[in-house]
């Protein structure tokens, strides 16, 4: 199902902005914009290893640029969020909440993040009912094969 | 909800594009909430929505893009059009500047979407006609050159909101019937869900539903 955490970037507009932000670079003149765009889309990426270099980019806009620090911050709880780094994320977006607290858009991603937690945590608690399960069973066989000669 | 794995059978993705402040997030969630939006701050980067629709008897779920409006996000917005079914061009009808600007974005959306993209020209913020900067006739006479279609509407009193994403859909759906939107292309903006078992497909549903379909 397609959302605002399971889209992601086009490998060609992942490359073009790598582009103009390695030009920057290596010319060692590099705009909050360059860097920011590179970001974005390395945050939308399939890899985490991308996501990680995002999140450590817009981390360091955000130390250095106080204008942005509303896009910074969005962009640095759906990185997290994608990382599944669920609790830094929703840091994120308080963060962001307390200066613009009535936010449709950041409110709408914190409720796709704790839907997301919750519809995980329940997958997890089932996986390890599971095992109890299964180890209970094993358990069970084992004695069961155990009582067995002694019939 | 018969028991398929999908209760919708095709997705259209759509954008919602326009200068800022033209007021695509309030026409968004009017759409997606049925609510109005006081005080909208500028959206980040892009925003989503869907909703589930009813046309000619399918239902259809559209997945909404909504870019913001401000400069600096230009440059990335851009790579969403890239496969929209459909597409909303907003102005409003109180500020001249944002209905001049429409050639720009017009030209974008050409180059970036497909020849068979619908779009749909809106002019919000029709509530507020004491200050209207730009006639409707003039807007109408814009749209008719460029094969657009067309609607004032406002996010505020919910006017026409309703109509202008509906109306893209069905002219999407009638693309799809008339065999001009090719599903099978990577870019056209359409899925089509599976049917479930015993369900007609696409070619049956076209004669069956055509007759009492008023689109």
């Amino acid at each position: 199902m397609a959302d605002i955490l399971s889209e992601t970037v086009a490998p060609a507009d992942l490359k073009k902005f790598e582009q103009i932000y390695h030009e920057q670079l290596s010319s060692n003149s590099v705009t909050s914009k360059a860097q920011f765009e590179y970001a974005w889309c390395l945050v939308r990426s399939k890899y985490s290893a991308d996501i990680r270099k995002g999140i450590n980019l817009l981390e360091d806009l955000y130390n250095t640029n106080q204008e942005g620090h509303r896009d910074y911050l969005y962009y640095l709880a759906l990185g997290t969020a994608r990382l599944k780094e669920y609790s830094k994320s929703l840091n994120f977006c308080s963060a962001f909440l307390s200066v613009e607290p009535g936010n449709q858009q950041v409110l709408s991603l914190q409720q796709t993040i704790k839907k997301k937690l919750e519809k995980e945590g329940l997958k997890g608690m089932a996986m390890a009912g599971g095992l109890v399960l299964a180890v209970g069973a094993l358990v069970g066989v084992a004695l069961a094969t155990k009582g067995k000669p002694s019939q | 909800m018969s028991g398929g794995p999908y209760n919708y059978s095709y997705i259209f993705k759509y954008i919602i594009i326009g200068d800022m402040g033209v007021g695509k997030s309030c026409l968004l969630h009017q759409f997606t909430e049925k609510k109005f939006m006081a005080d909208c701050p500028h959206t980040i980067g892009v925003e989503f929505g869907t909703r589930i629709i009813d046309v000619c008897g399918q239902k259809i779920k559209l997945q909404i893009w909504d870019t913001a409006g401000q400069e600096r996000f230009r440059a990335v917005t851009r790579s969403y059009y890239r496969g929209a079914a459909g597409a909303l061009m907003v102005y409003d009808i109180t500020r001249r500047s944002t209905y001049n600007h429409l050639s720009s974005w017009l030209t974008d959306t050409r180059n970036l979407t497909n020849p068979s993209t619908v779009i749909f020209l809106i002019g919000n913020k029709c509530d507020l006609e004491a200050q209207r900067d730009v006639t409707y006739e003039e807007a109408s006479k814009f749209a008719e050159e460029n094969g657009l279609m067309f609607v004032e509407a406002s996010a505020k009193t919910g006017d026409n909101v309703e109509e202008a994403f509906l109306e893209t859909a069905k002219k999407i759906y009638q693309s799809i019937q008339d065999g001009r939107l090719d599903l099978n292309a990577a870019e056209s903006g359409v899925q089509h869900k599976p049917s479930t078992p015993g369900r007609n497909n696409l070619s049956s549903d076209n004669q069956g539903s055509k007759d009492n379909c008023s689109c």
